[in-house]
């Protein structure tokens, strides 16, 4: 609301995600690539290894470019993408800790003139001093992730900081050791990709092969504790998302275990049993492999910090917690500062609603499109439900707008799909009734599944029975919208929801619990028990 | 307009302002010498390199080749040096920055890849100067002008910044973020101002790196400081000139802070003297037969009138945002013991960097003397 809004025109998520995982690999890449490097050449010294240490000197070049340009250029990138995506939550956060950023800076400093002069003063520099020069690098590569860990780590679980403000308690926040422990681990699965990707053709390749595997399997076997110990320190809200069973997370958890299973796999085999066969294809694959189990691991630890940017101070959509309150009463029109359309009747605002407060996450259509996630909404069915929005099936903030707002987008929302024009017979009304139970109840319910359940209140009433109750539903709680489907759409989803929950079931499943969503609660409050017994006591 | 401005931010000021401006100054006076640097060191470096493929000009030849190894590494100390003085520059003055930066989003963002590929570049060009064939030369001239441009958005940006009055209207052009501030009227001297100054700069350290040069090789050297002092004279005029043409251009009430405010104006009088004093050190100390020690003097000068060139800078900067920034009245709540920590890793870190230089000296001394 404070600041303009970067209309890129596709989601900003998306932008920072793609920065951040090619960044992210990058430089887990070098700081274990790093690593590797130094303890290769140790070894070669120590065992007098010439064709190994010909090997650590040939690749410092391929190592510093990667570190020196790609890596630290495509870390100002993000710098520079948070701040033109989310303004609000990287002010936050320099606000807070812009001395840890200040001391993150010392130590990158060192780490690339470390980097200059170590890749520069193989021939010059006696053994010792080289090596020296080398671990001077691993300390200052890792000492940044230790302290850049601290604010990445902040912004999920803030801890013990949201009471007074405690920079240790911010910093050494709950899952601070988890991921400085998962990262580190990854950084070490990378030092072996790093050794398969700079495996030499001749003389020592076997061996680097099988270095690189160790290394790769070592790292391997610790990372899943620190995934372990990680999940475990999640708070609540993170927990259920990822029981949402919304379809990207599921890929996404999907191919991070995929991705490293086969990484592993490879390395075993065509790195420890048999270097001949890591060829390039193998080594493409394995580079694909680590690229993907970072974009995972990436993509899962932002789903899960949504609907936040900055955990119960900054929303996804820059949108400070604090604020919502008064745009509500205000409306976006008075609070925002950079609106493209100062209109609000003109069809352009309502776009610019979505943009503003939408746009962070959903694009019209394409990535999580909106269009196909609203058919069958009217401009009024659509206006109510904005204000519910924190509680659909997603990690939504709430929408901040008044009444006017919620019209203008909603009549956005309804525009973005042809109106339905449904044609219900005896033949398809059960068919149909899943359409309208999909556009009108499925976002907030299911009627078996495990996400707000409707089989206990309705098992056993007829479609009749059903439908007499959506009349009452926005009296029966402040969480769910009028119901104003034509009759016919109406007579059809009850008679649908009745089928449904009058099926013989194997297990009748638990309900599970649910946030609501609302601020600062949304860790703590179990989800609207109110919703659910007043329409069981009304079905009654 | 005062609500056009983005409210800073609810979190207090984790130290006192004048640690925040110490810090700035300082760190964005080193960030504008590495840039200097590699910009300027950029065009020495392509000017000589085409000249040095003429057989008679052997000492152009050499230059081009000394400098394409240094050229990586100043653009990696630009880098470096740059993302502390954002980082500064963003506690002081984020809101303003920030809404600047989301106007221009796109353009802004393309300073990222355009620096890769300058950096690529120059990293080419540096394992290839001395075969000096192929296509050597072109990638130079390709990085040289990425940087140019490059230096041109941030001008675009640095303007912008300073001028809330104009957000709006520019924002809604074109709310994707493909911006410039080209209708403000001290963007081109001002960016002509720095590229040139960029060559001054550089110029003033060749003719350092000259007189280091004249122990083992009394020729080149004196060729050396001889020309850099001829380019640092030429330029250093001209630099008046544009100056002149900057200060027209800018806004009458901001221009007149050099008279009324005190301080801005003994900044701005006090540079006006050193430039004028380094240029002639270095002038008088390169036309003898052997180049005396006038001419580091000239360097140290020179140094100095950047130092002061950026606090005037600052200062303008100041009075163009007092309308919409009251620095003072922000909140602060000073995180000591952290800032204590950073002090102390800041020292161990340069100590840290200056063990490594040390290192590397000693084996080039004894190198040397084999
Ligand atoms: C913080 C990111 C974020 C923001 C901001 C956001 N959404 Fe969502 N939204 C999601 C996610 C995540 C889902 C679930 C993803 C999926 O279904 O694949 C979702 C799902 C939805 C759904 C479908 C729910 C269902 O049944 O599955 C609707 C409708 C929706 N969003 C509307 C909106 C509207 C309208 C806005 C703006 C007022 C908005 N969203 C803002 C992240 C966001």
């Amino acid at each position: 609301m404070n600041y303009p809004y970067w209309q890129l025109g596709f989601p900003g998520g998306v932008l920072i995600a793609l920065v951040a995982v090619l960044h992210v690999f990058v430089s887990h890449f070098a700081v274990g690539g790093g690593f590797f490097l130094v303890a290769t050449e140790a070894r070669a010294r120590r065992t007098n290894d010439a064709a190994l240490l010909d090997y650590c000197k040939r690749h410092t070049k391929f190592f510093a470019l990667l570190t020196l340009v790609f890596g630290a250029v495509s870390g100002v990138g993000i710098w520079f993408t948070i701040g033109l995506v989310s303004p609000e939550a990287t002010s936050t956060l320099i606000h807070a800790f812009v001395w840890l950023w200040a001391i993150e800076w010392v130590f990158f400093f060192v780490e690339i003139a470390a980097a200059i002069i170590y890749a520069k003063t193989w021939e010059t520099l006696s053994a010792t001093e080289h090596q020296i020069i080398g671990w001077i690098y691993f300390v200052a590569a890792w000492m940044s992730l230790f302290v850049i860990n601290g604010i990445l780590t902040f912004m999920l679980t803030p801890g013990g900081w949201l009471e007074g403000h405690s920079l240790v308690a911010g910093f050494f926040n709950p899952t601070y050791w988890p991921s400085l422990l998962t990262r580190t681990a990854a950084a070490v699965v990378l030092a072996g990709l790093f050794a398969f990707v700079t495996l030499p053709k001749d003389g020592a390749r076997e061996q680097v092969a099988r270095l690189g595997a160790k290394w790769m399997v070592a790292g391997a076997v610790v990372m899943p504790v620190g995934l372990w110990w990680w999940s475990a320190r999640l708070p609540l809200f993170s927990h259920l998302s990822l029981g949402m069973g919304v379809t990207s997370v599921t890929h996404a958890l999907r191919g991070g275990v995929g991705f490293s299973l086969l990484a592993l796999l490879l390395a075993l085999v065509c790195g420890a049993w048999k270097p001949s066969w890591m060829r390039p294809p193998v080594v493409a694959v394995l580079v694909l492999c680590g690229i993907g189990m970072v974009g995972a691991g990436e993509y899962l630890r932002e789903y899960l910090r949504k609907p936040w940017a900055v955990n119960t101070l900054v929303y996804a959509n820059d949108m400070r917690a604090a604020e919502v309150e008064t745009i509500k009463t205000n409306g976006v029109l008075k609070s925002a500062k950079f609106l493209p359309h100062a209109d609000a009747a003109s069809a352009e605002y309502g776009r610019d609603l979505f943009v503003l407060q939408c746009g962070a996450c959903h694009a019209a259509e394409g990535y999580r499109g909106m269009s196909r996630r609203v058919d069958g909404w009217d401009a009024a069915f659509a206006a109510d439900i904005l204000q519910h929005i924190h509680v659909l099936r997603g990690t939504m903030p709430p929408f901040a707008g008044d009444e006017q707002d919620r019209k203008a987008l909603g009549k956005y929302l309804a525009g973005l799909n042809p109106e339905w024009h449904l044609t219900i017979t005896e033949a398809n009304k059960l068919e149909m009734g899943k359409k309208v139970f999909d556009s009108r109840c499925g976002h907030c319910h299911t009627v078996n599944g495990s996400f707000r359940p409707l089989r206990g209140t309705f098992e056993k009433a007829t479609g009749a029975q059903v439908a007499e109750v959506f009349p009452a539903l926005g009296a029966m709680s402040s969480n769910m919208p009028d119901f104003n489907a034509p009759a016919d759409q109406a007579e059809a989803l009850g008679f649908y929801i009745a089928h449904e929950a009058n099926l013989p079931l194997a297990v009748k499943p638990a309900p599970m619990q649910m946030p609501t969503g609302t601020n600062h609660s949304r860790m703590r409050r179990p989800a609207m028990p109110g919703a659910q017994a007043s329409l069981a006591q009304e079905v009654r | 307009m005062q609500t056009m401005i983005p409210h800073v931010d609810p979190l207090p000021l984790p130290g006192p302002v004048w640690l925040f401006t110490v810090l700035l100054l300082v760190v964005f006076t080193l960030h504008v010498a590495a840039m200097n640097s590699a910009l300027g060191g950029g065009l020495w470096t392509l000017w000589n390199y085409l000249r040095g493929r003429h057989a008679e000009h052997e000492y152009s030849r050499r230059l081009a080749v000394e400098l394409a190894g240094m050229l990586p590494t100043f653009l990696a100390f630009t880098v470096t040096l740059g993302v502390a003085a954002l980082l500064f520059v963003q506690v002081l003055y984020g809101n303003f920055l920030y809404t600047s930066s989301i106007i221009m989003a796109s353009t802004w963002l393309m300073v990222i890849p355009l620096v890769m590929v300058a950096y690529y570049g120059y990293y080419y060009f540096s394992y290839k100067a001395v075969e000096g064939k192929g296509i050597a030369g072109c990638v130079l001239a390709i990085s040289v002008c990425v940087l140019l441009a490059i230096g041109f958005i941030f001008v675009n940006n640095m303007t912008l910044m300073l001028r809330p009055e104009r957000w709006l209207e520019i924002y809604r052009a074109h709310p994707n973020g493909w911006n410039l501030n080209l209708g403000e009227a001290t963007l081109l001297p001002r960016y002509l101002h720095i590229v040139n100054g960029s060559v001054a700069l550089f110029s003033a350290i060749l003719a350092q790196i000259g007189m280091s040069r004249m122990k083992q090789d009394a020729g080149y050297g004196r060729w050396l400081v001889q020309r850099a002092a001829l380019v640092f004279a030429a330029c250093t005029g001209l630099q008046f000139l544009l100056g002149m043409w900057l200060l027209l251009a800018t806004p009458r009430e901001i221009a007149m802070t050099l008279l009324r405010d005190p301080l801005t104006g003994g900044v701005f009088g006090l540079a006006l003297v050193t430039v004028i004093a380094a240029m002639l050190l270095i002038l008088l100390g390169s036309l003898a037969e052997k180049p005396s020690k006038l001419v580091s003097a000239g360097f140290g000068v020179s140094l100095l009138t950047l130092l002061l060139m950026v606090c005037l800078r600052y200062l303008l900067r100041m009075a163009y945002l007092k309308p919409y920034a009251d620095l003072g009245g922000l909140q602060v709540q000073a995180q000591w013991g952290v800032i204590v920590l950073f002090v102390v890793l800041f020292v161990g870190g340069l100590g840290t960097v200056a063990y490594m230089l040390a290192l590397v000296m000693k084996c080039c001394k004894t190198a040397v003397a084999k």
